[in-house]
């Protein structure tokens, strides 16, 4: 229900914007594009965030409960990234019900077979979050309270994934800017190329990007973890 | 005891929940730091959104840019005060009727609402207040028809919002003591205060009555700017101030029938 209210809080919006501009399109796209595009995007960004695993990764650290993970056969990492997937299976699963029922019935633009490729990216990015939750957990070992960080971190996805508004809406330099980071991965590339904003290089370039991304965070995440196991002295941080 | 010195006593019980949270956030510095920093993220969002859409069009709803700046100063005022005098409070009630700390505060000799709803003071937000009200100054500099004598609304109209949106939320939270576990149906407090978190104007007719009565979100900036920005329109102040007290005497009676369905920690 929340992720519908949303939507419709965002469909209100392009409707009055449409409605005052008197315009029939916006940077091109006309409101059939735009109250697509709200839809699949407010939907999108609930699987791509991470909230609820990262507080348990700092939970583990902070509490010292991470040392019945630490004696199991799989790592910390590949622990909470299967849990993480594994969930957001069913939530892709359950929660796009909504939005594919609302775009057949009000007749929406949206290029069905374009899904399955933006699905897999969207899961690409799942991998590149996670680890961004794993390098922000491991930083349980050096602060005691880092709650802040998860919420300041998610915040500043929020700003740079799309969901807000989308990208191609930015002034330059800041659309291009945005583009060549992974974190447009989220929402936008997925949501643009399924609602036909985007053409398929720019769904490449996301593959390209997230690829960078997860070079980058793995590296961190492997140094961050060792500094910490190091630190860590099996009592809680 | 009088009435003034019941709110002397009231007054003095806040500044030492004031001093203690004080002290308490400042143990932790660093999230100190990134709790204003996160609320900065915020407010940029909130920016974004808007200056992005003024590219396109020059209304959204019936007002433009100077004005929804206005708008948008207003929101981070107000929600600058509540984060620093009730969110955290709100935010916890669960959690508190879960694990029975709601006992404790219930055996202290002080109006039990009054403990809950402003025990933490999120000193962290004081910080967000300011630069909220930094950019309230800035975007008001740069509006054409703007009068400082209309300022003088916002010593009604603040609070009015503020109490309207404390009441209904504290309303949201309560249900804590009936279901014990409510915490997705505070995940749609956040869906529902978005609405205010968007000038009334751009809503149909229908929408714009539920957010300015039935759930008073509007009234948290909407209608101050309203205020800012054009001829006062009395009706709508006077009906944001009824509104106002009509929904804290509600909290309060529903508060009282929480109470007696109440039985204790996990009940």
């Amino acid at each position: 229900m929340q992720p519908s209210l949303a939507a419709l809080i965002e469909v209100t919006l392009w409707f009055s914007i449409f409605k005052s501009s008197a315009r029939a399109e916006i940077n091109g796209f006309g409101i059939n594009d735009y109250l697509a595009y709200v839809l699949w995007a407010t939907f999108v960004a609930r699987i791509t965030s991470n909230w609820m695993y990262e507080f348990r990764m700092v939970e583990e650290i902070e509490s010292g409960s991470i040392n019945g993970l630490l004696v199991r056969p799989m790592s910390f990492f590949e622990y909470y990234l299967s849990q993480f997937m594994g969930y957001k299976l069913i939530t892709t699963l359950v929660s796009f019900v909504v939005p594919i029922v609302a775009l057949w019935i009000f007749d929406l633009p949206t290029q069905w077979s374009r899904l399955p490729i933006a699905l897999i990216l969207v899961f690409y990015h799942l991998i590149f979050v996670q680890s961004i939750s794993f390098i922000i957990s491991t930083l349980g070992f050096q602060m005691t309270k880092i709650h802040s960080i998860t919420v300041a971190k998610n915040l500043g996805l929020w700003l740079l994934s799309g969901e807000l508004v989308p990208i191609d809406l930015l002034p330059e330099p800041w659309r291009s800017h945005v583009m060549d980071l992974p974190f447009a991965n989220a929402v936008y590339i997925p949501v643009g190329y399924i609602t036909g904003r985007i053409p398929f290089e720019t769904l490449q370039h996301g593959f390209f990007t997230n690829t960078c991304g997860l070079i980058v965070t793995s590296f961190l995440g492997w140094v961050m973890w060792r500094a910490g196991i190091r630190k860590y002295v099996g009592t809680g941080a | 005891m009088t009435a003034f010195q019941s709110l002397k006593k009231y007054l003095r019980l806040w500044l030492s929940f004031f001093r203690a949270s004080l002290i308490s956030d400042l143990e932790f510095r660093a999230n100190f730091v990134l709790r204003f920093v996160a609320d900065i993220f915020w407010y940029l969002a909130q920016i974004i959104i808007f200056e992005s859409l003024y590219r396109f069009t020059d209304h959204i709803g019936s007002w433009n840019l100077e004005q929804t700046r206005v708008f948008l100063g207003l929101v981070f005022v107000a929600d600058g005060i509540y984060m620093i005098l009730l969110h955290d409070n709100l935010d916890r009630m669960s959690d508190k009727v879960r694990k029975g700390e709601l006992d404790l505060l219930l055996a202290k000799p002080v109006n039990s609402q009054f403990m809950l709803s402003l025990q933490k003071v999120g000193a962290v937000m004081i910080g967000n207040l300011c630069a909220g009200t930094g950019y309230l100054i800035w975007a008001l500099s740069r509006s054409s028809d703007f009068s400082a004598l209309r300022l003088l609304w916002l010593l009604v109209l603040i609070p009015s919002g503020i109490l309207c949106l404390y009441s209904f939320r504290f309303i949201i939270s309560a249900t804590a003591m009936i279901f014990t576990k409510s915490e997705n149906i505070q995940y749609l407090w956040y869906q529902i205060y978005r609405l205010g978190l968007r000038p009334d104007s751009i809503y149909s007719p229908w929408l714009r009555y539920v957010v300015l009565s039935l759930v008073p979100v509007g009234m948290i900036a909407s209608v101050p700017s309203r205020a800012l920005l054009g001829e006062p329109n009395l009706a709508l102040f006077a009906w944001s101030v009824v509104l106002s007290l009509s929904f804290l005497k509600l909290s309060s009676i529903f508060w009282k029938f929480c109470l007696k369905h109440y039985t204790s920690a996990s009940s």
